[in-house]
């Protein structure tokens, strides 16, 4: 019964428990650790016991039943506390089975943490928005594929694609660089059911998908010789939870491989000015909902303060003279439909969206002007993770 | 609250596996003695087989996962409740999106009356209510009979047994939900 157990304070008025492993007892009595742990938590807790379960990822009935009799012993013994079950959707089990409990009970209740879980998500799965993404991949990858043998890319790794997307990158790391084996994780399930298509129609059988959170990732310690995650760090609240994960699963000794975009430093001619703050409005937008686009300029912190050695940072300089024009035009114009419903989201006064547009439509005429100029600048960064830590 | 009379569904004949609504997916077997030594063989053998059914689904770690939630209910069931020789088999077969567990295993009569009233109970009509009751009001000890309920009860698995006439014998027929190649019921 490999489980683990965390309490900790996290405001004045909840406690927390977390279980994490698997929790699968021949009968209760070898519960009894969980079921103190629970107890002495739910005694010192005023307001709300927070049961934080995102990572179980497998209970037998036995083991539940006796957070079943928990509840009970709350209901007789700490009447007024409120006992909240946190759960992912990712653990496909847990939802239907802790349903139950919250309506028996109706001081328990259910919080499935990620089912709101980045703020545009969305708005990324519509089907226009899709192709666009698959146009932004073709995009970056010319200028990708280079860099990629620099940060440590060599055939025959195990590789792990955190954030993966629509699984693009997968099918085109099987010509260069050929993976022994390659799993991508993504929170969306119609772009993992895109991925999976496309793998299926190339007949690829080293390629594996799998719904999860890059926040709490259900893949094994220490198993992956290259980590990836592109383009993904800038959309969550607080991706040093997502960094974390990527280090524990990363093999001593393999790399972990970022992309990230700096906003504030997309520019273009004629019209910089209008451009430059266009942008600089758009960060604006996206900080009000939570991403930041500019995350691009504390790559080497983040690789740093993770506890990676042999950082390597360069640029994927993408400009409208070594990228098609056209594919460049989509992808901006892309970004304005976010912006714009973004803006709705986040409730923006009009002139925030307005900047935005007139910015943005400028980077548009830069890049497809004849005598144009216009950039949109990436930061690619690596670093190795030690054999052991000091 | 008492067992209401019904009948329990007829379980599916061999004749029915022959026909083409079903696809064979894996068998194993082993003995009572092995599997019966450790605990921990239900939670290895319900992962091992949980992944070998999934291998070709989208998302083949999260099928995984709950197939191997239902399959280890019903190993942890047979644990406790086989004669202590013999032969346990398992048949994975699909229909459609639906998988089908077969396990057939020696019993005693004791263990063939237990099977019998868990069947009748998982097929009770108002199973939803029996399961809250239990939960509301939970026994002492191991209600180990739980779990095959909770199969039934919240993840709308069906459950049935065939009795070959003359053997000590039986075997138990899971059909679990449908499950989505992303690993959703």
């Amino acid at each position: 019964m490999p489980v683990a157990l965390n309490m900790r304070l996290t405001g004045n008025e909840e406690q927390e428990v977390t279980l994490t492993g698997t929790l699968r007892p021949f009968v209760a009595d070898e519960m009894a650790s969980v079921r103190s742990s629970l107890e002495q938590a739910a005694r010192t807790t005023r307001g709300t016991l927070c049961v934080n379960l995102k990572r179980l990822k497998y209970m037998n009935n036995v083991a539940f039943l006796e957070l079943n009799r928990f509840v009970r012993w709350v209901a007789h013994t700490r009447p007024g506390l409120r006992v909240k079950f946190v759960i992912s959707s990712v653990i496909p089990w847990a939802v239907r089975k802790f349903q139950v409990i919250a309506e028996l009970y109706p001081f328990v209740t259910i919080e499935v943490y990620d089912k709101a879980f980045y703020p545009i998500q969305q708005v990324i799965e519509d089907d226009d928005f899709m192709n666009v993404l698959r146009t932004q991949q073709k995009i970056i990858w010319e200028h990708e594929r280079e860099k990629l043998a620099w940060h440590g890319l060599r055939p025959g790794l195990r590789i792990a694609d955190i954030c993966c997307g629509l699984g693009d990158f997968a099918i085109l790391l099987q010509s260069d660089f050929r993976p022994e084996y390659l799993i991508g994780v993504d929170h969306s399930k119609p772009f993992l059911r895109y991925a999976w298509q496309l793998v299926s129609d190339f007949g690829l059988e080293n390629i594996e998908y799998q719904y999860g959170d890059a926040a709490a990732l259900l893949l094994p310690d220490n198993s992956f010789d290259f980590v990836s995650c592109r383009l993904s760090l800038q959309v969550f609240h607080e991706p040093d939870h997502i960094v974390n994960e990527l280090y524990r699963i990363c093999r001593p000794g393999g790399r972990i491989y970022l992309t990230n975009e700096m906003m504030s430093g997309v520019t273009g001619y004629p019209n910089e000015e209008v451009i430059r703050h266009g942008y600089i409005r758009f960060l604006e937008l996206c900080r009000r909902v939570g991403m930041d686009l500019d995350i691009g300029l504390k790559t080497r912190t983040i690789l740093h303060e993770v506890g990676l050695e042999d950082i390597k940072i360069c640029l994927l300089g993408i400009t409208n003279m070594n990228t098609a024009p056209h594919d460049f035009a989509r992808v901006v114009e892309s970004w304005l439909r976010t912006a714009k419903q973004m803006a709705a989201t986040a409730n923006a006064e009009p002139e925030l969206y307005e900047d935005v547009s007139a910015g943005l439509t400028a980077h548009i005429e830069a890049i497809t002007r004849d005598n144009g100029f216009a950039m949109w600048p990436i930061f690619a960064g690596s670093g190795r993770k030690p054999f052991r830590t000091s | 609250m008492s067992i209401v009379k019904t009948i329990t569904p007829a379980p599916p004949v061999e004749a029915d596996f022959a026909s083409s609504r079903y696809r064979m997916i894996m068998a194993a077997r082993f003995t009572v003695g092995g599997f019966a030594r450790e605990w921990g063989h239900c939670h290895l053998l319900a992962n091992y087989l949980a992944r070998y059914v999934s291998a070709n689904e989208g998302d083949p770690e999260r099928h995984a996962t709950l197939l191997s939630t239902f399959i280890n209910e019903l190993l942890e069931v047979i644990f406790r409740n086989h004669a202590v020789e013999g032969q346990i088999e398992l048949i994975f077969r699909k229909r459609g999106r639906h998988v089908i567990l077969q396990i057939t295993l020696p019993v005693t009569e004791q263990n063939r009356v237990f099977y019998r009233m868990a069947v009748q109970i998982v097929n009770q009509p108002d199973l939803k209510s029996w399961y809250r009751a239990r939960l509301e009001d939970p026994a002492d000890g191991e209600d180990t009979m739980l779990g095959l309920l909770e199969l039934a009860a919240v993840y709308a698995c069906s459950l049935t047994i065939s009795e070959p006439p003359g053997q000590d014998r039986l075997s138990l027929f899971l059909e679990l939900p449908e499950v989505d190649d992303m690993g959703e019921v």
